[in-house]
């Protein structure tokens, strides 16, 4: 899949790019690249960069320095061209729009920027809201305004969209429906660019993640890669083994009890089950688990060194 | 689909849109009715038609000005505030579309205001005056907007959204005072009429009196270059505003 994807035309690309806010570096000689086609999440702790990352490719702040491309052309300091805008979709974190002005008439607003985008019908329909098309918008729920934020990205038929924490607000099923859609996008050959405090939806969504943290990427690879990154896997059970004993296992990292039972850390789990079956034959609940994203990702961005994450991302370059 | 529809819906959904906000289309057209019926006519001091005619012109002013600071300090702030100024300009929408909406805004409640004062100044003030009159008062009025939009977007670019009702009030109603559009300007202690003229009130009110000959007798050209300059200056200060602000675009 990574090498259909890296045959494809390169939509965004980013070189060294660097911003800092009052002496305060924000973001760090950061590179990225997206392909045709390709989900790209940015994960990071607040803070991280994300919104400033973003605010510099779609010009809403001038870079100090760096090369943002966009669909192939350089982009000079904090200006997009008009025939540049109506090429991206954007959906940011936003508090309203005008209230008092109804679901059908903000895409008819929105479709009227795009000549060649939906129409405010297919708008409407896209983000779900048929029945409430003659709702104003400040009588939405949270979720259904985000439909309508995320149906108005899409009017102008966009090759690159942007989307800043989409399904923030959202309920379960709300937001497994708007994944649904991100997909088909995704399969209709549109590049996504998305940030997202969910992992879960990294993990869903992403073709290829990575992890800001203070302004550089120190990891960056497809959600399986990220997962290979952490060295060590959980093992759960309950067991009649001393502390002292179950740390003496081959590659326990870690040891904490609950409850219900152990967690042990290991970096090689099936030494570890091995060992611990052999002594102890009243072991019971065993479970072991690669480590959910969540982890790995805190794992990433807490580490003082970030070997792993570096290492990562020669393999990806490679 | 072409430039001119975003033009159009921009500014039918701008106008829409604070339409269906009570709390600014009702003190906006009921507040110079009221004071200009009260103030103007039903006190008149002399009880002449004069002095309605008179009032008719400084409310008409105060009329006009209200909603164009209002509506670009208020609903900028907001609009900026909340993140959809930012989607906008995110959009391929050229951003004069939005500035000229709100501006055509200003024009249509100006317009409401102006209709609904001349109404009350014929029919309850005895006001009568030439055709060309009326209409060259309105049209002054129409066009005096323009300075008091701006001082709007001024405040709508800089301030706070919570900021903003407060500090457009806090120079909204001096300004309505100190120009005379309350109480004549002959009527002020000295130095407030020297001071009156530092606002653009001021001078729009003076060239509307002296359509109906009842100015304080400074040179026409006088006011209208002041005005003119207020304008251009205001202008200035708005582009290095929104340069800052909004950024190049």
């Amino acid at each position: 899949m990574n090498s259909a994807i890296n045959n494809k035309l390169t939509l965004l690309q980013l070189k060294g790019l660097s911003k800092s806010f009052a002496g305060k570096s924000v973001l760090d000689g950061v590179d990225l690249k997206v392909k045709a086609g390709e989900v790209l999440c940015i994960l990071g702790p607040n803070g991280a960069g994300k919104t400033t990352l973003i605010s510099a490719i779609l010009g809403l702040i001038a870079a100090d320095s760096g090369e943002i491309h966009l669909l192939g052309q350089l982009q000079q300091g904090a200006s997009r061209s008009a025939a540049l805008r109506r090429q991206l979709g954007v959906m940011l974190q936003i508090g309203s729009l005008p209230a008092t002005l109804t679901v059908a008439e903000h895409c008819d607003l929105f479709a009227s920027y795009y000549p060649a985008g939906y129409s405010a019908t297919e708008l409407v329909t896209l983000a779900g809201l048929e029945a409430h098309a003659k709702q104003r918008f400040g009588r939405l729920s949270g979720g259904q305004k985000q439909r309508l934020l995320f149906a108005l990205a899409l009017a102008g038929k966009p090759r690159l969209l942007f989307l800043d924490e989409p399904t923030l607000g959202m309920d379960v099923e709300a937001r497994r429906n708007l994944w649904q859609q991100i997909s088909q996008l995704q399969q209709q050959g549109i590049s996504i660019v998305l940030t997202t405090h969910y992992l879960e939806e990294a993990e869903q969504l992403a073709n290829r993640i990575m992890v800001l943290h203070q302004g550089k990427f120190i990891a960056n690879g497809s959600p399986g890669e990220l997962k290979a990154l952490t060295q060590y896997k959980v093992i759960k059970c309950c067991s009649a083994l001393t502390d002292a004993a179950l740390l003496a296992l081959p590659g326990v990292l870690q040891l904490s009890r609950q409850q219900d039972g152990i967690t042990l850390h290991s970096s090689h789990a099936e030494q570890t089950v091995l060992a611990l079956l052999s002594l102890d034959d009243t072991v019971s609940q065993l479970e072991v688990k690669q480590v959910a994203l969540e982890q790995a990702f805190l794992q990433l961005t807490q580490s003082p060194g970030s070997e792993h994450a570096d290492s990562a991302k020669q393999e990806h370059a490679a | 689909m072409s430039v001119i529809t975003i033009y159009q819906k921009e500014a039918w959904y701008d106008l829409v849109s604070v339409w269906r906000t009570p709390g600014f289309v009702i003190p906006s057209l009921t507040f110079p009715l009221v004071f200009y019926l009260f103030f103007g006519v039903l006190f008149s001091p002399s009880g002449s038609n004069s002095h309605a005619a008179y009032m008719l012109v400084t409310y008409s002013c105060f009329g006009i000005m209200g909603p164009a600071m209002f509506n670009f300090a208020m609903n900028i702030a907001s609009e900026r505030a909340q993140g959809w100024l930012t989607l906008k300009r995110l959009s391929p929408m050229p951003f004069s579309a939005y500035l000229l909406a709100k501006m055509a805004t200003s024009l249509v409640f100006a317009l409401v205001i102006i209709l609904l004062l001349f109404s009350a100044a014929a029919i309850f003030g005895e006001v009568r005056l030439y055709h060309s009159q009326w209409l060259s008062l309105a049209l002054l009025m129409l066009l005096g907007t323009v300075p008091f939009a701006l001082i709007g977007l001024l405040l709508g670019l800089t301030l706070s959204d919570k900021a903003a009702p407060g500090v457009v009030n806090l120079l909204y109603l001096p300004m309505a005072f100190l120009s005379g559009l309350w109480v004549p300007v002959t009527m002020l202690p000295h130095v407030m009429q020297q001071l009156a003229w530092l606002w653009p009130s001021y001078h729009l009110s003076q060239l509307g009196l002296k359509l109906l000959a009842m100015d304080q007798g400074h040179a026409a050209l006088l006011h209208l270059a002041l005005l003119l300059l207020t304008t251009a200056g205001l202008t200035l200060l708005c582009l290095f505003v929104f340069r800052r602000v909004i950024g190049a675009k």
